[in-house]
């Protein structure tokens, strides 16, 4: 009998010929080995067929942009994928900058390159009274280290991966630290000697160091004074008590300190938050110069703009650009130059004094800040309500992730005096201590996290008061969460009310953060000895 | 009907009886489906997403036509659920469904034509027997992967009718229902659509 075609072949293996000729088919191969053989082909190549298709891409595995019926979406999704996208944004950006002075990022929420700006401008704006300004600070890294941690409990608890979340912390934290090549040098007195050259990323603490060779890396000091007279080709990031250059650094200028002098060669720009700034005659700077400072004594040369935050400037030398200042006074001799425009903003307009001979090649703009305004300004209410949100958010986080501990700090605000003075010796010590533990090398991953906490503890400091005020108002007969939320509105809101009372707002909100901190401080003390306990 | 299947929409699926939905059987789901029950729609949508997709993304060019395809079969879903009489298994139903859906499609982007059109001399070149296929000796997931980018390279009018036979696992008769088209000339077509596979495999490994 003839074979059969491919074709014939190929419909019976997909079972579409018709029973008759199936049948016959069948019998033929039965008999004949080569259709035989073909069939047998053709079926594994049908069967590869399937599964081939049915492995499906990776791509088409997630078809994730459909929502139609994904309307079950509730808080906790919400709170999860927050959290998901503050840890990405905050791990891509730590992996991004793993170099040394970015590594004290810590210390800044915000990049010092791109961002300082905006934080001197932030804090510029909230800076009427110490505490004030320290809780607003406090309030954006805090945040973000409450967003990682509740972030990281949450996705724990929705998914069963509380150790994982609890590795991913530590990944986080072991990122952030200084993990580069570079050398470290420490003592009462550390020196690099005229004739000497460092390659690495030099991290110097002592008393007093003192730098007359050449670093070709970038320099990070922790003392009472640095002296820089020789040559830095990377960064020098400064938080020494005293710091004075009268060498040369290529790179820029982060300091954070008591005073600052340059007499020397600066290559780009000093960023800082200092006392007083002096650049002396002698000083030129390449770029620009952005601090918040006290005092500023500019008599040299910058090449751009300088922007100041400052108590009282006096600019006697010349500014390349723009000439921006916020604060004080500002004092202008006749010495001065300025090549762009000359922007201030004071209180008063007798502040202000620009001498005849000062030369001014831009516009002259002088803006009296009237204190009063942020109350007349949209903006204030809009930032305030932000404000006021990311409270609650961070309140009921708290109620839902460790309602117990939420529960035992409400209460410890009210045992009063306690609080009041555990919170005011932990808003000393604390920072008394993250100093210590950065001079002593060892400890400044240990201080970096102390850090970490003491800000997220002062953000934390008006919740918990916050709530027992409420409470203490409103006297639910049954403690609900929803209660207990209201309740904390309430409290907020008169805390956020009460601290803009002239005056009297700021002393307020010390004694809010002390007994905050106070409260917090004892039950952290308490469920610790808890812990060890059991 | 129309405010009904609104009525539907606006249900939330709670918790606990999507949970309990999991553990429910095919034909309870579908029952309470057709009822517009939006828990059951949304049970059957996780159930068969990622099939219906996988389908509408052979048959289509893009991720995005696949993806709006996908999310018009379901939403159809609501109202043409009541036409399924249970005679034919429910995959193969939806998947019946979705190869209409993505032919629609297709059909749009040729402004109205058919996606093939039967060519008067359907005479079918035979391969060579006596050379085996290629597809027999693929085993590795690598393969499995050329096997797939083979496919995705063939021309419509022969990655539509394979597609619908392997992997919606339509009959001819539907496929050709599907596409207009005589049983015969769909047999043709996939015959012809896994020589040109053979030809692709053979000449990409070479």
């Amino acid at each position: 009998m003839e074979c059969y075609s491919e074709l014939t072949c190929a419909i019976f293996v997909d079972g579409e010929l018709g029973i008759e000729e199936a049948r016959r088919l069948q019998d033929h191969v039965a008999t004949c080995q080569r259709c035989r053989e073909l069939v047998d082909a053709l079926r594994a190549e049908n069967r590869i067929l399937g599964e081939s298709l049915h492995e499906l891409p990776e791509e088409a595995g997630s078809p994730a942009s459909f929502s139609w019926l994904r309307t079950s979406w509730v808080w906790g999704d919400l709170a999860a994928l927050a959290a998901v996208l503050a840890l990405v944004s905050i791990f891509s950006a730590w992996v991004e900058k793993l170099r040394i002075p970015e590594a004290l990022e810590w210390l800044n929420p915000f990049s010092v390159n791109g961002l300082t700006n905006l934080i001197f401008n932030l804090s510029y704006y909230f800076a009427h009274g110490g505490t004030a300004m320290l809780a607003d600070y406090a309030a954006v890294v805090g945040g973000l280290f409450l967003l990682l941690g509740g972030g990281a409990l949450l996705l724990g608890r929705r998914w069963r991966l509380q150790q994982s979340g609890l590795r991913l912390l530590i990944v986080l934290l072991t990122m952030s630290l200084p993990s580069f090549a570079l050398e470290r040098r420490h003592g009462e007195f550390v020196t690099v000697a005229a004739n000497e050259t460092v390659d690495d990323t030099l991290l110097a603490a002592g008393n007093n160091v003192r730098m007359e060779g050449v670093v070709n890396g970038d320099l990070l000091v922790f003392a009472r004074t640095l002296e820089v007279r020789g040559t830095v080709k990377g960064d020098v990031v400064s938080f020494a008590k005293r710091t004075v250059v009268s060498g040369t650094v290529e790179g820029r200028i982060y300091n954070f300190s008591q005073s600052l002098d340059l007499d020397g060669q600066l290559g780009h720009s000093i960023y800082g938050w200092v006392q007083s700034l002096r650049v002396d005659s002698r000083g030129h700077v390449g770029d620009s110069i952005l601090v918040g400072a006290g005092d500023v004594t500019l008599e040299g040369e910058v090449k751009r703009s300088a922007t100041f935050f400052a108590g009282n400037a006096e600019v006697s030398g010349s500014v390349g650009r723009d000439l921006t200042m916020a604060g004080g006074s500002l004092t202008l001799p006749s010495t001065a130059r300025v090549g762009g425009n000359l922007t201030a903003r004071v209180r008063h307009l007798k502040n202000v004094e620009i001498a005849d001979g000062a030369t001014i090649a831009g516009k002259r703009d002088i803006q009296v800040r009237v204190r009063k305004s942020q109350f007349t300004r949209p903006r204030f209410y809009f930032y305030q309500a932000i404000w006021l949100a990311a409270a609650m958010l961070v309140g009921w986080l708290g109620l839902v992730l460790v309602p117990g501990f939420f529960e035992a700090c409400t209460q410890a605000v009210g045992s009063g005096w306690r609080s009041f003075g555990l919170g005011f010796g932990t808003l000393v010590v604390v920072p008394v201590t993250i100093i210590v533990a950065a001079i002593t090398l060892v400890g400044i991953p240990v201080s970096f996290m102390l850090l970490a906490m003491y800000l997220t503890a002062i953000y934390l400091a008006k919740i918990w008061v916050g709530a027992f005020l409420g409470r203490a108002l409103l006297k639910p007969a049954k403690v609900t969460k929803r209660d207990s939320l209201l309740g904390l509105l309430v409290g907020l809101l008169i805390l956020g009310i009460v601290g803009f009372v002239p005056y009297l707002g700021g002393l307020i909100r010390l004694v809010v953060l002390c007994l905050g901190l106070g409260a917090f401080s004892w039950q952290l003390y308490r469920s610790s000895r808890l812990a060890i306990t059991t | 009907m129309d405010a009904e299947v609104k009525k539907a929409q606006g249900t939330r699926p709670r918790e606990g009886t999507a949970k309990e939905m999991e553990g429910l059987d095919l034909e309870s789901v579908i029952e309470r489906a057709r009822g517009h029950d939006a828990e059951a729609l949304g049970e059957i949508y996780r159930r068969y997403v990622r099939r219906v997709f996988g389908l509408c993304r052979y048959m289509l060019d893009s991720r995005e036509s696949a993806e709006d395809a996908t999310g018009e079969v379901f939403l159809k879903l609501q109202r043409s659920i009541e036409s399924y009489d249970g005679s034919i298994p429910f995959p193969r139903w939806l998947l019946r469904v979705a190869g209409n859906q993505c032919i629609d499609a297709l059909r749009r982007r040729q402004r109205g034509r058919q996606v093939i059109v039967e060519v008067e001399d359907a005479t079918v070149i035979e391969a060579p027997s006596s050379e085996l296929s290629p597809l027999g000796a693929v085993i590795s997931t690598e393969e499995r992967t050329q096997v797939r980018d083979a496919i995705a390279r063939l021309a419509v009018n022969y990655r539509v009718p394979l597609v619908l036979r392997y992997y919606g696992e339509l009959s001819y008769d539907e496929i050709a229902q599907q596409l207009d088209l005589k049983k015969n000339y769909v047999a043709a077509l996939i015959f012809r659509a896994k020589q040109e596979l053979r030809r692709k495999l053979t000449h990409g490994s070479k």
